[in-house]
């Protein structure tokens, strides 16, 4: 146990590393900060709410860091449309926590909050889930026909559709190779940054569809690029979070230290499996994290009456953190086996690379 | 080629090992100076008695802490130092209980030169969670300044700590390949 005297606490240390590691495999290897699993984890350690959050937000920007080199070195980043993002999504944000602020002045905000992030992860893992199904199929059809499949593989139509519309000034993103008007990728960034703003979370988790399915970049770009966005918010955030006395920064370089294992293991892996494999992660931290949310939501809406459902949102929160985990080691672990042309399930050939 | 590699790698890793852990020693030397814990608990937020909110731990309604009042530098225990909005914190202040507070009387009564608690601590909910609502934190003012020393200082050490991982993968000779995206059909 260690003893934080700025949050006036006692915390395990080895829990703090080890929720840094397993955030830091997850994050860096479908692009998100995890502030959805991290917080409710620091406030069972005993951080107050507020501190949880900051304490969060502060690592997620270190993290991002860390992740954004690694990935820079994979050749994931495209710096053309993480750039022209930022701006809309510093903005986005802003306008995110203003509607949260009025929506607190309604008397809402938890019950809001809560119904938004439910629905949002519902779609967003249903869409996932069916598109990324059927990419799948498509390739695991190919390999069987001994077709050379690649990297990538969507089936979505949401990319030509925004890659058509013809508004200037029209930007080149070489590394994605896209070629789209920057207001597509703005407004992206802004509707994308209001929702992160007004559920207080970093937002990858609807970014990355977002750069996949609206502005037709490779899920691998997707992921490296969002990161280079968390690092940036995650600093505004930080020093937002910093000034208003919510980070003990103590927390946060422990926490860092776990991060930093977990974020160069995560996006390592992504070298070793095809967008879809990454899409699958994705859409499966969205409906664990959904269910979590909804258990949150019905304690609230049963006037906090079954104290079960608050325990069990806690339990499915940190569970999906192990569960996500296991689920990427072992895409690494085929796609080791698969190489050296060793038995693997009938899933996995379509799903990882052969290096 | 993977020789020179490995060996720039190795000198990469073990410069960045050494600004990272300069970063770590410093961090912890501005924490337990108690430099950072005076950053954190700067100013008041409100008038009222600034207090070290622990000393209250355990006290209730039955067995309520009684805090001595007067003007000292340093808060040892149950003691409470009358301060205004805009004052400096005296040493070990960790909260403030405000005049509202007081006027209430609800948790806190003033009687003459004490300062009698009856609830220290009250069980709240936020976000679905229940946390521990105590005097520590409560109308504290952050040194402004400090927000930018973390971003800074997270920011300095999650370069240094990618960098340092960057070099050890290379020092190791475990080569990363930039990823073919566009390779085959997709």
């Amino acid at each position: 146990m260690f003893e934080f005297a700025i949050a006036g606490i006692q915390a395990p240390l080895f829990l703090l590393i080890l929720t840094g590691f397993t955030v830091g495999i997850v994050g860096g290897f479908i692009g998100v900060g995890g502030g959805y699993m991290v917080t409710p984890a620091l406030i069972v350690f005993g951080f107050p709410g507020y501190m949880a959050s900051g304490i969060d937000m502060t690592h997620i920007a270190g993290k991002g860091v860390v992740s954004t080199i690694r990935h820079r070195q994979l050749g994931n980043i495209d710096w053309v449309l993480g750039m022209a993002m930022i701006g809309g999504t510093m903005l986005g944000v802003e306008q995110g926590v203003r509607l949260l602020t009025y929506t607190k002045t309604l008397g809402l905000s938890g019950i809001i909050l809560l119904t938004a992030s439910v629905v949002i992860m519902l779609v967003l893992f249903v869409y996932t889930q069916l598109e990324t199904g059927q990419a799948h199929k498509k390739m695991a059809q190919m390999t069987k026909d001994g077709e050379k499949v690649g990297r990538e593989m969507t089936v979505s139509r949401g990319p030509a559709f925004f890659q058509r519309i013809p508004l200037f000034p029209i930007v080149r993103c070489r590394q994605a190779k896209i070629v789209v008007s920057m207001w597509v990728i703005v407004v992206v960034g802004i509707v994308t940054g209001v929702l992160a703003g007004f559920l207080g979370v970093g937002g990858g988790f609807i970014r990355v569809p977002a750069l996949i399915y609206i502005v037709g970049a490779s899920t691998h770009i997707a992921v490296g690029t969002d990161l280079l966005e968390i690092a940036v918010s995650g600093g505004y955030g930080a020093l937002r979070h910093s000034m208003m006395g919510n980070v003990d920064m103590i927390a946060v370089l422990f926490m860092i230290v776990g991060a930093m294992f977990g974020a160069q293991f995560g996006s390592i892996a992504t070298s070793y499996v095809r967008g879809p494999a990454i899409r699958y992660i994705l859409s499966y931290s969205l409906i664990l994290a959904c269910v979590g949310a909804f258990l949150r939501l019905a304690y609230m809406l049963t006037g906090q009456k079954y104290e079960i459902l608050s325990f069990f949102a806690v339990v499915f929160t940190l569970g999906e953190m192990i569960f996500l985990c296991l689920f990427i080691v072992s895409l690494v672990y085929f796609s080791v086996r698969h190489t050296h042309g060793k038995p693997v399930p009938d899933w996995v050939p379509s799903l990882v690379v052969v290096k | 080629m993977q020789e020179v590699n490995k060996k720039r790698g190795a000198v990469k890793f073990f410069f960045w090992t050494l600004v990272a852990a300069g970063l770590f020693f410093y961090a912890f030397y501005t924490y337990y100076s108690g430099q950072m814990i005076s950053w954190y608990y700067y100013k008041a937020k409100a008038d009222g008695f600034a207090v070290n909110a622990r000393a209250l731990t355990g006290h209730s309604k039955e067995n309520p802490a009684l805090l001595t009042i007067g003007s000292f530098d340093k808060i040892e225990g149950l003691q409470a130092v009358p301060v205004k909005k805009g004052d400096r914190l005296p040493v070990n202040a960790n909260g403030i209980i405000s005049k509202e507070q007081v006027k209430k009387g609800e948790r806190v009564v003033l009687e003459d030169k004490f300062l009698k608690v009856l609830v220290p601590m009250k069980i709240r909910e936020a976000k679905g969670f229940k946390f521990k609502d105590t005097f520590m934190h409560k109308e504290i003012q952050t040194n402004p300044w400090s927000g930018v020393w973390n971003v800074v200082m997270i920011l300095s050490l999650g370069f240094s700590l990618g960098l340092m991982a960057e070099g050890f993968t290379d020092m190791m000779g475990y080569k990363l390949e930039k990823i073919e995206h566009f390779e085959g059909a997709h």
